[in-house]
């Protein structure tokens, strides 16, 4: 049963959330590097009141992980309809060989780079949604993610979908995590935004003492508004990001959750290029980026964190040219990195029931441009991925000769599958969140 | 509410350049603003001594390249050190040119055009073409915004960034007419999904010789065939398209609005303050009398402007090197810590993430930032000169750490931060450099 959100704040943590803050910034004074997470969360549960589930994680005992794959991934080359006729027609040169496509079913076949999430459909853990979109699109990238992360078509400028979760139920940034510098519109609340954790150890540079300056630097009531809250906020939970994951980050920074250290890579991303050229031209190739931040991911979840969403993302895939090539190095990044992910988790409980979603702002043009690469489209393809997924299709797969301006139509509104997954995951009422009653996908 | 001098002063510095030094500030409130701002504008395609002093590095031609890439293995490997190092060596002079120059404002400006028209290295990879365009934003930046697009369209880094180099008549590629439109010049909304066809038509067979960089059109692959785009009957050419686009009565409030945005404080193209600038900026569209016309506006000076932005990571680091009076030598020669900075704060220049360019103000707030923003600074005060705080007296050192860094005043709780921290500059420096005044601009 999805709890309503009237619950009292924090109530999942087990304690008010002053004094739990309090808790954690002794906690860092006293150099937290000897306080491991699960025993602070054990600590945490003992003063519990009416959590009886233990209190860790979300609800449902679930945690959702997004992965955000930026630029318009060309949905119609990765769950091909290779059986339909219209398919080599329609695409041309940019058709993938039949014979090399991964069998589905009902005429699709995935594409050939993608191994592992095949292994996950036959497994029945993959559900391939159909149709996936919004009305009256206007095929701008910024526009058009900025809609599927605030999930507002009408006025896509405010907080993200599960940025309200967090307003809504004044949660702890820690409840949701963004890996990577910056924290993308999703997780955005008004009044809260999410953690944002980079790979590698959190180390404060500064003593106990300098510690406690920048504190009372931070100590800006939550109520404040304005920029300079919003940063004195976000050094403030720089303390408890440092205090609840520090340790896990500390004792897991070399470890390799994912196995794929010497693993076939795949080519080069730009973003990956660029962020190693800028890190010193390391040893950091494209592929890890995405697995990479999948491993933070792994060992946070691994540790039993609470936090109850986390955030990824893979760019790169506005194949406007050259198409095929581009593709053919990304899914593998993408296959590679997710289905390493879930072996990793599926040893725990939590692991097991951890649910992965992978979206993409819009789909591509039907029809190749001349060079070799295809134009911003509509409908798409999403994957929902986990244990806890019943796996199959959903929805009904648009038409390829019915286009709009060269484009498959959308037929599900994209806000079902977040319906789906605030319920089923997050263990909330979505229509809290979503403005409205969308009906959910039965991928779950 | 409009600040006093010395915060109108410091605001101007920090906006239109990188910060203001103490002799610089205190020369302003004698000058007064508007002399101020003659004195930062006059700058504008005037010589830098400072920044021409750092010497740009020499790149191998891409012609040496393709030879490289046609080679075996070892020779693709090595070819492909050689463009990182190369990339590196890039960013480390650009960033190096931003601490040295003496002419802040055009350097200033050079960067907001690069997130303006964003192109990244990762998927242009010629270093040299990069610099190319950097020369043009230092050269034609600011002048008239229609030129300085006709030149950016057809240099390489667009022409390969935007695929615009690689399309034929029968199937035009939309990406470059697209972000003409949506991201350069007019805004979303402005334009239908049919304006964005008639212009790809219209770009169809531009070319660009990747070992020369020259630019052609291919009479072959060119659609000649009359677009309507905009309204405006009979247009064939991508120059034409340029033409009309920026200098729409969208993109007179388009571009205001996103000088606005970066100067003072986030606006939408039809907000207030952007119809208000667009009548004057319509007249010439000159990027130039455009800033003038923000700074000068009476809302610039305002709490409103004065709370209205984050530093991006770029001018944050900047901003810090200079202040600290750090040799823009040493960070052309040891760039690795203050790239590896940018990096972890999610700005690296010359490799913005996408065409959107970089996010504002709270994208750059998160915790991952504040942390590497911490480290940044522990490290930068133990090798940096502090000396105007150390030499200050105890109890004047919160005042004197505010001035070093072009901030007027400190909240209540950061003040009692700082006033704790007296007895050790470096860590009451270090303590100022992460306080959200000084993360804000």
């Amino acid at each position: 049963m999805p709890e309503t959100t009237e619950a009292p704040p924090a109530r999942r943590w087990g304690i008010a959330p002053m004094s739990r803050r309090r808790f954690l910034s002794l906690a860092a004074l006293g150099g937290a590097a000897g306080v491991a997470g699960p025993l602070l969360w054990e600590q945490l549960s003992s003063t519990t009141t009416g959590a009886s589930k233990g209190s860790l994680g979300s609800s449902t005992g679930r945690t959702l992980v997004l992965v955000t794959l930026y630029g318009g991934n060309d949905g119609l080359n990765t769950v091909i309809p290779y059986k339909d006729p219209m398919y080599a027609a329609a695409r041309g040169i940019l058709a993938v060989d039949p014979t090399q496509v991964l069998e589905l079913s009902e005429g699709f076949g995935l594409h050939p780079s993608m191994p592992r999430l095949h292994k996950l459909w036959t497994k029945g853990h993959l559900a391939i949604v159909h149709g996936v979109g919004f009305a009256d699109p206007n095929y701008s990238h910024f526009e058009s993610m900025d809609i599927w992360q605030t999930a507002e078509p009408s006025d896509p400028t405010g907080s993200g979908w599960l940025g309200r979760w967090m307003d809504k139920v004044r949660a702890d940034p820690l409840r949701a995590v963004a890996i990577g510098p910056t924290v993308p519109t999703l997780l955005a609340g008004e009044r809260v935004q999410a953690a944002a954790v980079a790979p590698g150890p959190i180390r404060l540079p500064g003593t106990p003492l300098d510690v406690v300056r920048y504190r009372t630097m931070a100590e800006i009531p939550r109520t404040e508004s304005g920029l300079l809250a919003d940063a004195a906020h976000a050094n403030a939970d720089l303390l408890e990001v440092r205090s609840v994951f520090g340790p896990i980050m500390e004792k897991t920074a070399s470890s390799d959750p994912l196995h794929l250290t010497g693993a076939a890579k795949p080519g080069g991303t730009g973003a990956a290029n660029a962020l190693a050229i800028a890190n010193g031209g390391g040893s950091q190739s494209a592929a890890d980026v995405l697995s990479t931040q999948l491993s933070v991911v792994a060992n946070l979840l691994l540790a039993d964190v609470p936090s109850e969403v986390f955030s990824v993302e893979l760019g790169g895939f506005d194949t406007h040219t050259n198409q095929v090539d581009t593709q053919a190095a990304l899914l593998p990044e993408l296959d590679t990195a997710v289905g390493a992910f879930l072996d990793a988790v599926s040893g725990t409980k939590r692991g097991r029931e951890t649910v992965v979603a992978i979206y993409t702002e819009f789909g591509r043009r039907v029809g190749a441009n001349a060079s070799a690469g295809t134009d911003h489209g509509w409908a798409n393809v999403l994957f929902v991925a986990g244990k806890p997924v019943k796996g199959g299709f959903y929805g009904e797969p648009p038409s390829l000769t019915k286009l709009s301006e060269g484009n498959q139509v959308y037929n599900l509104d994209f806000r079902r599958v977040y319906a789906t997954l605030l319920e089923q995951v997050i263990g909330v009422d979505p229509r809290d969140f979503l403005g409205g009653r969308f009906a959910p996908v039965a991928f779950l | 509410m409009s600040l006093d001098p010395t915060a109108s002063i410091a605001l101007l510095y920090r906006r239109l350049g990188f910060g203001a030094s103490a002799d610089e500030l205190s020369a302003g409130v004698t000058a007064g603003y508007g002399s101020t701002v003659d004195t930062l504008l006059g700058g504008l395609g005037q010589p830098d001594p400072g920044g021409d002093a750092i010497t740009p590095p020499t790149f191998s031609s891409p012609l040496a390249g393709r030879a490289a890439l046609r080679g075996d293995v070892a020779a693709r490997q090595a070819y492909e050190r050689t463009l990182r190092a190369e990339a590196r060596e890039l960013m480390a002079w650009w960033v190096a040119r931003m601490v040295a120059t003496t002419n802040p404002v055009q350097e200033k400006l050079i960067f907001l055009l690069h997130g303006h028209f964003p192109t990244a290295i990762a998927k242009v990879r010629y270093a040299s073409f990069m610099y190319g365009q950097n020369q043009l934003f230092r050269t034609s930046g600011a002048g008239n915004f229609t030129q300085l697009t006709q030149a950016v369209a057809v240099d390489p880094a667009m022409l390969i960034w935007l695929d615009a180099a690689t399309d034929k008549a029968s199937d035009p590629n939309e990406n470059f007419a697209r972000e003409l439109m949506e991201r350069f010049t007019m805004g979303l909304g402005t334009y239908t999904e049919a304006d964005v066809r008639a212009a790809a038509y219209c770009f169809t067979g531009w070319r660009l010789d990747l070992r020369t960089g020259a630019f052609s059109i291919s009479a072959l692959d060119h659609s000649n065939a009359p677009q309507t785009f905009l309204g405006h009957a009979g247009v064939n050419s991508g120059t034409q398209v340029i033409d009309i686009a920026t200098t729409t009565g969208a993109s007179a409030r388009y571009v205001p609005s996103a000088l606005w945005s970066h100067l003072a404080a986030p606006v939408t193209p039809t907000s207030p303050i952007a119809v208000e600038l667009s009548a004057g900026y319509a007249a010439d569209h000159n990027v130039g009398n455009l800033l003038r016309a923000i700074v000068t506006n009476p809302q610039f000076t305002s709490a409103a402007t004065a709370g209205g932005l984050i530093k991006q990571p770029v001018e944050y680091v900047v901003g810090a090197l200079r202040a600290l009076s750090v040799k823009a030598a040493d960070v052309q020669t040891q760039p690795d810590a203050i790239l590896g900075t940018l990096a972890g704060l999610g700005q690296v220049v010359f490799n913005p993430p996408s065409v959107g360019g970089w996010g504002q103000n709270t994208y750059w707030l998160s915790t991952a930032a504040a942390l590497i923003r911490w480290q940044f600074a522990s490290r930068l005060v133990r090798v940096a000169d502090i000396s105007p705080v150390q030499d200050a007296a105890p109890n004047a050192r919160v005042e004197a750490v505010g001035q070093l860094l072009s901030v007027p005043t400190w909240s209540a709780a950061t003040a009692r931060a700082l006033s704790s921290a007296v007895q050790s500059p470096p860590d009451l420096v270090t303590l100022a450099l992460v306080s959200p005044e000084y993360v804000s601009n």
